[in-house]
Parts: C-alpha cells; structure tokens; sequence
C-alpha cells in the first residue's frame, strides 16, 4: 500500500516501512503513519524508518520502532499500545538518529521489587495529608478535615517533601502516586 | 597463517567448539512472522523459555536443533521468577546440563537460536553477583547475576555457559535492556513444579498492601517502625473472613516482622496453603493479632 500526500508538508516527509502481526493492525499503523504526513512503503522497500509491533528482520540496519518488547538494541522501543503521537514522535526521531525510551524506566524487563527504604516510608498521617494535596485542599482547609493545627500540617508537608524528594505540592502528589503504583503488594 | 600455539587463536577455538557443543541446547520458539524467541532443551522434550517474552498462546511451533519443526504445548509459565516450561510433541535429545556457579568477571558465552536449527553466540563477562532478590511479581530469584552482554531479542532465554561449558542459567531481559540471567538454581526448582502443575501455587490473603512507618506514638508498643498497611481487602477473601480492614498496619505473620514484604514473602509459599497464620496489626491505635487462613491465589 503506498500512498503520497499531495499536498507539501512543512515537515519532513519520511518514508516508513510498516510491519504488523495481523492487516487489521497494519492497516491501522499505515493509516496512523500516513495521517502524520509520511509515506508508507512495503516492508523490503527503500524506507527511513521502520514501524513494527512485532517481526524485526535479521540484520535490519534500518532505524527501527518497536511497539511491545524488551529489545534494547533497537532506536526506539514503545508499549504496545503507545499513542499516535508518541508513534509518529519516535519515528521522526529515529529518523535522525536518536533514540527512543519511555521515560518510565524500567518498566519493560524482568525488574526487582522496589521496596522504599525505612526512613522514606510516609505515616498514616502523612498518607491522610498527602491524600488532601491531592484534592487541592489548603493547609488551612486540611487542619480542619484533620482537626489538627496549622502549624502541624506545615510539619507534615515538610516531611511529605523530604520523604519524597519533592519541591511542589503536585510533585509531591505525583511521586506518591508513582511509588504506591509500583510498590502496592497484592498478597 | 594461523599459529596453533597463539593463545587467542586457541581461545577463538575453543570458543567456536562450545558454541557447536550449545547447538543442541537450543531451539527457536517462533512467535510467527519470521519472529522467534530462544528456548532451552532442558530434558528430552521439555523446553524451558523466557516467560516474558513468550506471547499468551497455547501452542507454539518450535526449530529443533538440526532444523526439524515440531509442535510445543505450554506445560506451564510463571511470571514471578520469569520461566515457562513447553512440552513439544515430538522428543527432542536433551543435552547433559552441567548446572556452575556464576562468578563476577567470569568468561561467559551466551547461547540464542537461530531460527534455522542453529546457534549464535554472545561472548562476554559476568558483570555481578548479587544475593537472592525478589521479583516485582513475587517470585524468589537464587541470584542476581548481570552479564555485560547485548542481546538480541530472539536471543532471549537461551542458556548461557561458562568457559568449562557449566550451565549458569538462562538469560533474560532486566529493566533497561540488561541482561540478566534467571540462575540454574532457580531454573531446577521451578521448572519440575510448572511440568507437574503447570502453575506456581502461592499462599494469598486477600489484600493490597503498602509499607508504611508505624506512627512515632506507636513505636514502643508495636516493637518495630515500619509495617505494611492494607489498602484494600478482597471481599471475602482470607483476610476479610478474619476481619481485616483497610487502614490496618499489619506488623507481622507468625513472628516474622513484617517490616518489608520481602521478610515475609516466603511465609507464602506453596506449602502456607490451607495453614492458619497468626497475623499481628495495629488498629485504631492499638496492638491486636487476628487469626487467618490462607488460601491459594488464583492466577491473575
């Protein structure tokens, strides 16, 4: 399936060699690759970059974006289902020569369970105030929910921030969000 | 030209004869469109393989050394310790395994499928030994090797060997592409159970869990600073039957500090089914121990 667009792009028009599982899902990238303004082109055809949820040719020396998989050796490396944006940034971006990771590392591979150490580990307390942040509340708005004084709030949010290394409220919110989603233990 | 008696031509040849001796501890399990992964033959006709990078289907076409193309069914996987068994439905000769130790800075040659009944070869060193270490999803690896070696990823789950040809396990991909290998110990402990039950029992509770530093006030009566708080309780699961509730700090099970769930995780073991545990927790500011039973957990 080739298709050029006809109109000029301001930007780079690439041409993309694109490998699916099954057509449905090749059908589905081709359309994505073609609606960011590149030429999609058959799989052993002259291609910048090559887009694929799955077979990578042996020896490709092509710049390649895999979608699934743990291969480190290729230029970019997306979850399944990575978003049209995320793809067609990846594919620009191979195209001259960088690399592409999620920023999430170590979300791919066999990894070990990440346990924070002792003196990080937030309070019941601290759980409660971090959980206010979270709804945007005010210090004075949390000492009432808590029935505590102003000035203790201000202790524990000074303790939220130490313990995880946060500057803002919203950081503070967000690494908390980010170590409860790696760290929670079904059991 | 090549001088018989220069070590590196010596070492190239006595590298060249290993990875021809590997040839027959290979097969490639293909994933369809011209894409496979590496499985190892373990026993005639049993193939063991990385669990991660095998896709959720039952049945998979595998490359036998020498090229032939037989059927495998999964016999079992388990993503804890990242191992799956296959059974192929013809035999396959199982080489002698010899099961080493890994040692940091050791020569060691990692072994993947060609797809095509061959091998190819990875040279490199053992990067570093580490103690046993507990999986993101539970599960007790022996060692923590790293190998300073690129994979490529139809490489993955291939055996990787010593220089005196001794199994040190099966390589895999660890968080950011490194290379890490699942050790022989961990490979001969599981594999046995997952081609008799096809799972990896576990003991379960019922309950999500986050550590938690035990409230300053608290500090003396609980005898420890930190403990794993419940989150949430699966309805009528073992721990909701024994009155369990989120907001519970649970200290300990049957004495063990429940400091980290590492320091209690082998109290959870496939032998914990069926078992009554007595589970220490402070609630609404006191120091009380429930008792449960627990149950096996169902797979996810």
């Amino acid at each position: 399936m080739s298709e050029v667009a006809t109109s000029m792009e301001p930007r780079e028009r690439l041409r993309v060699a694109v490998h699916g599982e099954d057509a449905l899902r090749r059908a589905a990238l081709g359309r994505m690759v073609a609606e960011g303004g590149h030429v999609v082109v058959g799989p052993s055809d002259i291609a910048d970059v090559v887009l694929t949820d799955g077979e990578v040719r042996p020896g490709e020396t092509r710049p390649v974006v895999l979608l699934g998989g743990a291969d480190d050796s290729l230029s970019a490396v997306l979850p399944r289902d990575a978003n049209p944006s995320q793809i067609d940034a990846a594919i620009r971006a191979v195209a001259v020569g960088l690399v592409v990771r999620l920023s999430a590392t170590g979300e791919t591979g066999f990894s070990a369970m990440r346990e924070t150490e002792g003196h990080a580990l937030l309070t019941p307390r601290e759980l409660e105030v971090l959980a206010a942040l979270a709804e945007g509340m005010t210090n004075k708005a949390i000492a009432r929910r808590l029935d505590i004084s102003l000035h203790t709030v201000k202790f524990h949010v000074e303790s939220l921030f130490r313990k995880l290394g946060a500057r803002t409220r919203t950081e503070a919110v967000a690494k908390a969000s980010e170590r409860r989603r790696r760290e929670t233990i079904m059991l | 030209m090549s001088d018989p008696t220069d070590p590196l031509v010596q070492f190239s040849n006595a590298l060249v004869a290993r990875a021809a001796a590997a040839n027959n501890a290979v097969a490639a399990i293909r994933l369809g469109h011209g894409r496979h992964v590496t499985g190892m033959v373990w026993r005639s006709g049993v193939v063991v393989a990385s669990e991660q990078a095998l896709p959720r289907r039952e049945e998979f076409e595998l490359v036998a050394p020498g090229g032939s193309v037989v059927t495998a069914k999964i016999a079992g996987r388990d993503s804890s310790t990242n191992i799956a068994v296959l059974n192929s439905a013809e035999s396959i000769a199982a080489p002698t395994i010899v099961a080493g130790e890994a040692q940091t800075g050791s020569v060691t040659l990692a072994v993947g499928a060609d797809g095509m009944g061959g091998a190819s070869a990875r040279l490199g060193l053992v990067n570093l030994v580490g103690p046993e270490w507990h999986s993101s999803r539970g599960g007790v690896i022996e060692r923590r090797i790293v190998l300073d070696i690129r994979l490529a990823g139809r490489e993955e789950g291939g055996p990787v060997f010593d220089t005196a040809g001794a199994y040190l396990g099966m390589s895999t991909f660890g968080p950011r592409g490194q290379v890490i290998v699942i050790p022989s110990a961990t490979i001969e402990r599981i594999v046995p159970l997952l081609a008799k039950d096809g799972r990896i029992a576990r003991g379960w509770l019922g309950v999500a869990l986050q550590a938690v530093a035990v409230p300053d006030a608290l500090r003396e009566s609980a005898d420890q600073s930190s403990g794993l708080m419940v989150m949430s309780v699966v309805e009528n699961g073992p721990a909701a039957q024994a009155g369990i509730v989120a907001g519970d700090i649970i200290l300990s099970v049957d004495g063990t500090p429940a400091h980290r769930f590492r320091k209690i995780a082998r109290h959870f073991g496939s032998d914990s089914i069926g078992r009554k545990a007595d589970i220490r927790l402070i609630r609404g500011g006191a120091v009380m121990t429930v008792q449960t039973t627990i149950a096996e957990r169902q797979a996810a």
